[in-house]
């Protein structure tokens, strides 16, 4: 269960980056919609875990957050990459791309052969 | 990186928890106020939207605990509660506070004492010296395995050919006097070989320390001295331009070179020297001839030796024991069977280690029992309280708490209580450390010892050893207690349970068990020690030393010639004599059952052939005709020595011998007439002195005897001035400053003294190891009477339900108070048999111990003869039970005195 977890946090610590790299700075409400519509409404996000998940990537430095307001005047915590958090997104990309790719060749069907 | 930094922030966010709680419930607001705003919008009702926001969020609490978890470090946080937790329930019961705090005091102070003395004399005994991991002591080995001090021309030829050795020194500790005539100071010094201070690897406060130029072994060339730090500042106010001025040492002029370090104090551990002079200035220093400096006989000089640098002590052992044997031969005259061996520092048997290591071991010995009843105590008294505190954690259980967690918050309290024991605990200690040199005998030996008391790593760590052993030893089975706990039957049984479980009764009665087990042990050790002390001290030593007084002179510090010497002592016995209240008058160079080692001489004595490696070293005294009938000492055949005894070339040289001399070497021959062989000529038996004690009271009667002091007496022999007087010794005490004034007024009467004083130091080890095995026997007691009382009041206590249901029934207060007893009893004659068999264990143990201040087989062991003694064993089994009952009784009695109907309505 433990890794699992891992493998959960480290995919959604890289889309909570990756997102925050494309939108800019974000709520934590609106990181959730983002991530969940990016993924074609697949993903059916718990809102409540998504937080200790930011919590973790403020902590090592990743993302900052500061108080502000939403588009619609609401008093919301908004996050944004570090420079940092630019060097972490794109080291952990290309590992996921070499995983993905390492494992693709695994699940299709030998052809070469 | 990136986890430190992480780390970092959870740690910092433990200070400041409130802050980040509510900024996340802020965040949560606003997240559930954006969520529902949407929902809102997409034609919800508010309630709906606000509905389906909490849905998709998974439960405001839910995120908030996942946040918490990771917005702090769970198990830090955890032990904080518990720590709080912890006080306030200490807070909340003071008086199960003080007494469990106080107990652990007493234990933790008494082993972290202990283990500060031993720390300081046996593990890192010599303070200044480059990696003393290196250093060992060489020791000269006789025939029998005796280990005895070295011959100066022997260390050169050690010097010069061991290869494995990185330098061996030589080092003899005097008296010297410092200071010109009147203003003279008495001051314990080292003669050293010049390589000393490079062997030790000591380095200069200031000046410099002897050069290898000085390192020569020729008599009297390099008149120098080296000081210590404490003598430079105390004499010198730590003035530099002393460096290169002479002082007057025994009435010589000796250059100062240097100041050595501040923590060096020289070769033998826990003692203090202040000067160090090179051994080759003795014939100018005392006035020792220079033939006696190459005389291989002359065995005074301690020896101390480096390894090299991956050279194990077994291979330097080796090489030295292969060049001592070939010595051996090659000297055979003085050296036959001799050898040579190496031993660890604090193995060393010179000094006051070897009279410490004995009793010291023991003490710490005694200290852990004390512990042990300590923890005993702690674990009953906190078994106590999980009891009262069940309802508490039957509670908690049920609300969902882990079992592990409260099990920890027990330990975390245990913890609690022994490190604020420890703290108070250690907080005594270095004042405790200080009675060390009241364990000393007094006299020179008392001024010299000198002890870094300062807690240092090695203390403190022991410490938080012993702290977190104690704290587990006490905590561990009231945590498993908790761990077992039976919820749903707890729960259901709760209120109406007759008695506590059995599995907790059970336990609590081997802590009791225990405690009585080991109170035993202590009693026992107390009861065998005191009444090996007292027996000795009835022992006669077939002497008597009433009335009179004795002053050691030492008159080579005067710088006195041998000639001059004799001619001082008999002018001054001859005008003590005169003095009025004084009836005899005598000296001597040893002073018996003085805690200075004796000499000996080997001797070869006519008719008799020795065994091979048979000892021929026997013990002697150098005395004046007047001694023996001084001391009361009969002599049983042939006759005294006189003043016809003397020098003169036509009087033979004499000697008496003692009774046990008679019986190993004459086998029922007239010793009288009997030539024997010693120092280089013949010696004529011409009495037999009656056996007394010569160096323990305990010892077996050694043979030994007598020669007289004009023929024998040489300058580095001893001068001890004895008065015997009608009243108190003390009384001739101003005559005799008076009159040696009037010989010499550059003699000063530093230490007189009433023999009988002087020689209890030979009681000492003894004393100490009684003194403090009472001492803590009677604490151990006082704590396990307490545990018992303890334990049986509480259990009786929760009896009290059963008790009125009994009595409802019609039991008699009688049989109440029989049946509390009887369980009582039970518990502690269990309890005794088990210290029984311990405490026979820890005699035979104990019995083996001795202690010596010189290798050269005399010593004596701290038990007395043999350990049992089952009268001490009976009486402290049956002081215990007394105790127990007592323990017993009293609450029996409330027990019995309870009204039924009330003892029915409890709870």
């Amino acid at each position: 269960m433990g890794d699992k977890t891992d493998v959960w946090q480290g995919t959604l610590a890289l889309m909570v980056l990756r997102t925050l790299e494309s939108m800019g700075p974000q709520h934590g409400y609106g990181l959730a919609r983002r991530i969940e519509q990016t993924s074609g409404d697949l993903l059916q996000l718990n809102y409540g875990t998504l937080y200790p998940a930011l919590l973790k990537l403020e902590q090592e430095g990743y993302i900052k957050s500061s108080w502000g307001t939403s588009e619609n005047n609401r008093k919301a915590k908004f996050y944004d990459l570090t420079k940092a958090g630019h060097r972490q997104l794109k080291r952990a990309a290309a590992e996921w791309e070499q995983t993905t790719a390492i494992l693709a060749r695994f699940l299709t069907p030998a052809e070469e052969a | 990186m990136r986890q430190l930094r992480a780390f970092a922030h959870r740690l910092g966010n433990l200070v400041r928890r409130n802050r980040g709680e509510a900024d996340f419930g802020a965040e949560l607001e606003s997240h559930i106020a954006l969520d529902t705003d949407a929902g809102i919008r997409t034609g919800l009702d508010p309630a709906e939207a606000r509905r389906q926001a909490l849905i998709r969020l998974g439960g405001a609490e839910q995120a908030k605990q996942a946040h918490r978890d990771r917005r702090t470090l769970p198990w830090a946080e955890d032990l904080i509660h518990d720590l709080r937790y912890g006080v306030r329930m200490m807070a909340r019961n003071p008086s199960f506070t003080a007494v469990a705090v106080l107990t652990m005091a007493i234990g933790i102070g008494a082993t972290a004492t202990a283990f500060t003395w031993i720390n300081g004399v046996l593990l890192r005994p010599l303070g200044g010296v480059t990696d003393p991991n290196h250093l060992v002591v060489l020791e000269t080995v006789t025939p029998n395995g005796e280990l005895v001090p070295n011959s100066y021309p022997d260390f050169i030829d050690f010097r010069d050919r061991l290869k494995l050795l990185d330098g061996i020194a030589v080092t003899r500790p005097t008296a010297l006097s410092v200071g010109r005539d009147d203003h003279a100071d008495r001051v314990w010094g080292e003669l050293v070989s010049g390589n000393f201070f490079q062997v030790l690897g000591v380095t200069p406060e200031a000046g410099r320390l002897f050069l290898p130029a000085e390192f020569a072994d020729a008599p009297g060339k390099f008149p120098i001295v080296v000081l210590s730090d404490r003598y430079w500042r105390s004499h010198f106010n730590a003035d530099l331009s002393i460096i290169g001025r002479t002082i007057p040492i025994n009435q010589h002029e000796l250059t100062v070179v240097g100041v050595a370090s501040p923590s060096f104090h020289g070769s033998l551990p826990v003692t203090a020297f202040d000067v160090w002079i090179p051994y080759m200035e003795q014939p100018a220093l005392n006035g020792v001839q220079e033939w006696m400096l190459r005389d291989r006989h002359n065995r005074n000089m301690l020896g101390i030796a480096r390894l090299k640098q991956s050279v194990s002590i077994e291979q330097a052992r080796g090489e030295l024991k292969t060049l001592a044997d070939f010595m051996a031969i090659a000297n055979s005259n003085v050296s036959e069977g001799m050898s040579a061996t190496l031993v660890p520092l604090s193995e060393s048997p010179h000094g006051p280690q070897g009279l410490l290591a004995g009793p010291l071991r023991i003490l710490m010995g005694v200290c852990i029992l004390v512990l042990l009843i300590v923890c005993a105590n702690v674990a009953n008294l906190l078994l106590a309280r999980a009891t009262v505190r069940e309802k508490e954690f039957t509670a908690r259980l049920a609300l969902g708490a882990n079992r592990s967690r409260l099990a920890r918050q027990v330990l975390t309290e245990s913890l609690l209580l022994t490190g604020s024991g420890a703290l108070l605990g250690l907080a005594v200690a270095p004042w405790m450390s200080h009675a060390l040199r009241s364990l000393m005998p007094p006299g020179p030996m008392q001024q010299l010892v000198a002890m870094d008391t300062r807690p240092d790593l090695a203390v403190l760590a022991f410490t938080a050893g012993v702290c977190i052993f104690a704290a587990v030893t006490a905590g561990l089975v009231p945590a498993l207690q908790v761990g077992r706990l039976n919820l749903s039957a707890r729960l259901n049984a709760g209120a109406r349970s007759g008695t506590a479980s059995r599995s907790r009764n059970r336990l609590r009665s081997i802590l009791v068990g225990a405690e009585v087990a080991l109170a035993l042990v202590t009693l026992v050790g107390a009861g065998l020690f005191a009444r090996g002390f007292f027996e000795t001290m009835h022992i006669d030593p077939g002497f008597n030393p009433d009335h009179v007084l004795l002053n050691q002179f030492y008159l080579n510090t005067n710088g006195y010639p041998l000639a001059q010497r004799k001619e001082f002592c008999r002018r001054l016995a001859e005008r003590m004599q005169a003095a009025p209240g004084v009836t005899d008058v005598a000296y001597s160079d040893g002073v018996p059952l003085n805690f200075e080692p004796s000499w000996w001489e080997e001797l070869k004595i006519e008719g008799y052939g020795p065994r091979p490696n048979e000892n021929m070293s026997i013990f002697r005294n150098v005395i004046s005709p007047g001694y023996l009938p001084l001391m009361h000492i009969p002599i049983v055949e042939g006759r005294n020595f006189t003043e016809a005894d003397n020098e003169d070339k036509t009087s033979p040289d004499v000697m008496i011998v003692n009774e046990a001399f008679v019986r190993r070497f004459f086998h029922g021959r007239d010793p009288i007439g009997t030539r024997i062989h010693g120092w280089g000529s013949w010696f004529r038996v011409v009495g037999v002195a009656k056996d007394s004690k010569y160096h323990y009271l305990g010892e077996s009667t050694p043979a030994y005897f007598y020669v007289p002091f004009r023929q024998i007496y040489r300058e580095d022999m001893n001068l001890a001035f004895y008065v015997r007087t009608k009243g108190e010794p003390d009384s001739v005490l101003s005559t005799l400053r008076a009159l040696v004034r009037g010989l010499d007024p550059n003699v000063t009467v530093f230490d007189a003294a009433p023999l009988k004083e002087y020689i209890g130091a030979s009681l000492y080890p003894q004393k100490i190891a009684a003194s403090l095995m009472c001492g803590l026997g009677s604490i151990a007691l006082l704590l396990a009477a307490l545990g018992l009382y303890s334990v049986m009041a509480y259990s009786v206590a929760q009896r009290t339900q059963e008790i009125g249901v009994r009595m409802a029934l019609g039991a008699r207060p009688a049989h109440v108070l029989g049946m509390v007893i009887k369980q009582g009893l039970a518990l502690t004659a269990g309890g005794l048999i088990v210290g029984t068999a311990l405490a026979i264990a820890m005699a035979r143990a104990v019995s083996s111990v001795s202690f010596s201040n010189s290798a050269m087989g005399s010593s004596a062991t701290l038990l007395g003869d043999g350990a049992n003694h089952p009268l001490i064993y009976i009486a402290a089994a049956a002081f215990l039970c007394v105790i127990a009952t007592i323990a017993c009784v009293l609450p029996a009695r409330r027990a019995a005195a309870i009204d039924p109907m009330q003892a029915l309505r409890i709870e």
